[in-house]
């Protein structure tokens, strides 16, 4: 299976967290938000356009070293949120307001723009609404960036690059554990998490508060 | 007190209309209160086994005692993370050990009492459908119930919320016709004699007392969702208020309306018939409201069992996700997000229950429904009281600018209360089982409950030397993970810049 045709990392969540296939099912649509959400975060402060710090006992989202903006609408949008800000969030918060903000389709639209997957409308008659579903223009293409992580876990023969290492927590947080790890060696989960441990602080940071929130959500409920 | 500023951002804006008011965690604890099961399963036979008419004072007390239990408790709540599971209000006041301790307790007695509930929908249902021609025993009707609520419970929580909502608007309108219509055909007036103090006494009160405890259970909830409601310091207090004070109302209502109807004199006797409110309800209303009233009360227990599945798989997925049980019971449905592993746990232990108890012939009613419900009573009341007392231990070291009501009175007044409850329940255990005193089962189940704190705080202090990170995560609940990497890399929670 090709590699993914593009290096960003919202993109390969999505279609590991929200593009179901034979391999694995589509994850529920708030967690999928939140997944899709810390990706986000995760690529704007690898690229040094946000970042991560703590401050008075909550980890905090700031506006980033890099000053250049980002090229993309989708990290222009959220870092403009951020800056917009008067006093800058938590985590968690960023998290939460990813989700219902339907980050998800803000995604997929951006997608669509790129050529990675289709829009179509369906109307119902009997919900008397129209329907918008994605989907992915190659299917090949859309099974790459779980095929990629699995042959990395598989072979196990060198360090996996920080944005796959990002892409493995957010695999796991969001429950996909079981098509990722299926039937791979079994040193596999040893050696992806050697790459989860040593994340950098503030990418530990979102990958710890997406645990939290995932699970907050099954305590809870989709409220 | 002032209202919450208003948000100032257009996120904030949009995180604040998706947080929860009074009314929504009111509408999800009322979804985990039954009525109808506490009123025609156990109110009836609290005057069985009591001998006495004051089950509307037992109510009364309960409700007291639950009311300033909540002040403290919900006031500890705005202070600490995984706020709805009392043992980690426990890890937090009196340290982890106890917590763990709590927690293998707490896990044991809402698994008995959701359990226990499959004897009294079985026994229900055999009646009903025998008279609608259909034999089949007990034990069939509770397996197609448990099967409801095992595929129920594995699917997300909003949906259960939703069909529990329906069942309780129901249950409470026909509560509240029932109790009208017995206070509109009284035998000797109306009597206050069931409120007076001397209407509840002796060892019966005990049983009364443990069994009005169980009632309540499901108060507790609001606190769950702390970090959605829109005001945490007032709108949890409000909700939690509001349950007890609406559950309250309708168990005193209703308890005291079928005294109305039957007579002071009278109602112990004629408690001997199990389906006394809708025997009731026949004479004053019509046949056809016992058979409504019996199906809805079939209704109920289903959703009880399901509301106390419910709050059991969350109980396990927590302690899963702390590691602190076997950490697979952590995992979640990919598509819906319940916590489908502790939800079929849950499930198999009620199945097995059931087949056991099917097997070795036992009754449904009093050796599944009574010994099993009423021994996770004593559980439930001893976690409410090692609770209050970690409210009150938590709030002596500190008071976090809580009022002195709210951090040193009420929960002192509450411990006090919870205590003498705990006392009478344990001592009079024996009453509340129907055996005679000094026989073996009202001495074996709070040996086993101290043994599995035993056992609960033994494993605590084997992870305090063997895994100090999962030890540091007790009591976090969702948020354990957070506090492990930090152990982990022995910084303190929340610090990241320089890790």
């Amino acid at each position: 299976m090709p590699d993914a045709p593009t290096p960003r990392l919202i993109y390969d969540a999505f279609l590991i967290t929200a593009h179901h296939d034979f391999y694995k099912p589509a994850v529920s649509p708030h967690v999928s938000g939140l997944g899709l959400g810390a990706a986000l975060l995760a690529e704007l402060v690898i690229s040094g356009h946000l970042a991560v710090h703590a401050q008075g006992g909550e980890d905090l989202v700031f506006p980033g070293p890099r000053g250049q903006p980002p090229q993309d609408s989708l990290g222009l949008w959220l870092v403009e949120l951020v800056r917009s800000e008067q006093d800058q969030l938590a985590v968690p918060q960023w998290l939460e307001y990813l989700a219902i903000a339907d980050v998800q389709t803000k995604t997929a639209e951006h997608m669509v723009v790129a050529g990675l997957l289709l829009r179509s409308e369906r109307r119902s008659r009997w919900l008397q609404r129209t329907q918008v579903s994605y989907e992915a223009a190659d299917a090949l293409i859309a099974q790459a960036p779980l095929a990629r992580m699995r042959r990395q876990l598989s072979t196990m023969d060198q360090r996996m690059p920080l944005v796959d290492a990002f892409l493995l927590a957010v695999t796991e947080a969001v429950g996909l554990s079981k098509p990722l790890y299926s039937q791979l060696p079994s040193g596999a989960r040893d050696y992806a998490d050697g790459h989860l441990r040593v994340l950098p602080a503030p990418l530990q940071t979102l990958r710890g508060h997406l645990i939290a929130a995932v699970a907050d959500n099954a305590i809870t409920g989709n409220l | 007190m002032s209202a919450p500023p208003a948000p100032s951002s257009v996120v904030q804006s949009a995180l604040a209309r998706d947080k929860l008011g009074t009314l929504s965690l009111l509408h999800f604890s009322l979804t985990a209160a039954t009525p109808l099961t506490v009123i025609a399963g156990g109110v009836v036979v609290m005057f069985a086994i009591a001998g006495q008419i004051g089950i509307p004072l037992g109510y009364v007390i309960i409700a007291v005692s639950l009311w300033l239990f909540s002040v403290g408790y919900t006031a500890m709540a705005r202070h600490i993370s995984n706020a709805g599971a009392m043992y980690a209000f426990i890890a937090r006041g009196l340290g982890r050990v106890p917590g763990v301790a709590a927690a293998w307790v707490a896990a044991t007695s809402y698994c008995a009492l959701q359990a226990s509930l499959y004897g009294l929908l079985g026994i229900t249902a055999e009646g009903l459908f025998a008279r609608a021609g259909l034999e089949l025993p007990w034990w069939a009707f509770a397996l197609a119930a448990w099967l409801l609520v095992g595929l129920l419970g594995t699917r997300a929580v909003d949906i259960n919320a939703k069909v529990l909502a329906i069942l309780l608007a129901v249950e409470v309108a026909v509560i509240l016709l029932f109790s009208v219509s017995n206070f509109a055909h009284p035998a000797d007036g109306l009597s206050f004699a069931p409120l007076s103090p001397t209407a509840l006494g002796g060892e019966a009160a005990g049983a009364v007392l443990a069994l009005a405890v169980i009632g309540f259970i499901g108060f507790e909830s609001p606190t769950v969702y702390g970090e959605e409601a829109k005001d945490r310091k007032r709108t949890v207090a409000r909700a939690t208020l509001a349950t007890i004070g609406i559950l309250a109302f309708i168990y005193i209502a209703a308890s005291w309306s079928i005294i109305t109807a039957v007579g002071d004199d009278n109602v112990v006797a004629a408690s001997a018939d199990p389906d006394l409110m809708f025997t009731l309800a026949g004479e004053q209303l019509g046949s056809a409201w016992v058979t409504i009233g019996q199906v809805l009360l079939l209704t109920s227990v289903t959703a009880a069992s399901l509301s106390f599945h419910n709050t059991t798989a969350r109980y396990l997925f927590a302690l899963g996700r702390e590691q602190v049980v076997f950490s697979w019971l952590g995992r979640t449905s990919v598509r819906t997000c319940a916590p489908v592993a502790a939800s079929i746990t849950q499930t198999v232990v009620g199945g097995l229950v059931i087949v056991l108890w099917a097997v070795l012939g036992l009754d449904p009613l009093v050796h599944l429904f009574y010994y099993l419900g009423t021994s996770s009573g004593i559980g439930l009341i001893a976690l409410i009281l090692t609770c209050g007392i970690a409210v009150v231990v938590y709030f002596a070291r500190d008071r976090r600018d809580e009022s002195l009501w709210a951090s040193r009175i009420a929960p002192t007044l509450a411990v006090l209360a919870m205590a003498g409850v705990m006392y009478l329940s344990v001592a009079h255990f024996h009453t509340l089982l129907g055996v005679e005193q000094g026989s073996l089962l009202p001495r074996l189940v709070p040996i086993l409950f101290a043994v599995l704190a035993l056992l609960g705080a033994g494993w605590a202090a084997y992870l305090k030397r063997g895994r100090p990170e999962v030890y540091a995560g007790i009591g976090h609940g969702a948020k354990a993970p957070l506090v492990q990497a930090a152990e982990r890399t022995a910084v303190p929670v929340g610090v990241t810049g320089d890790r």
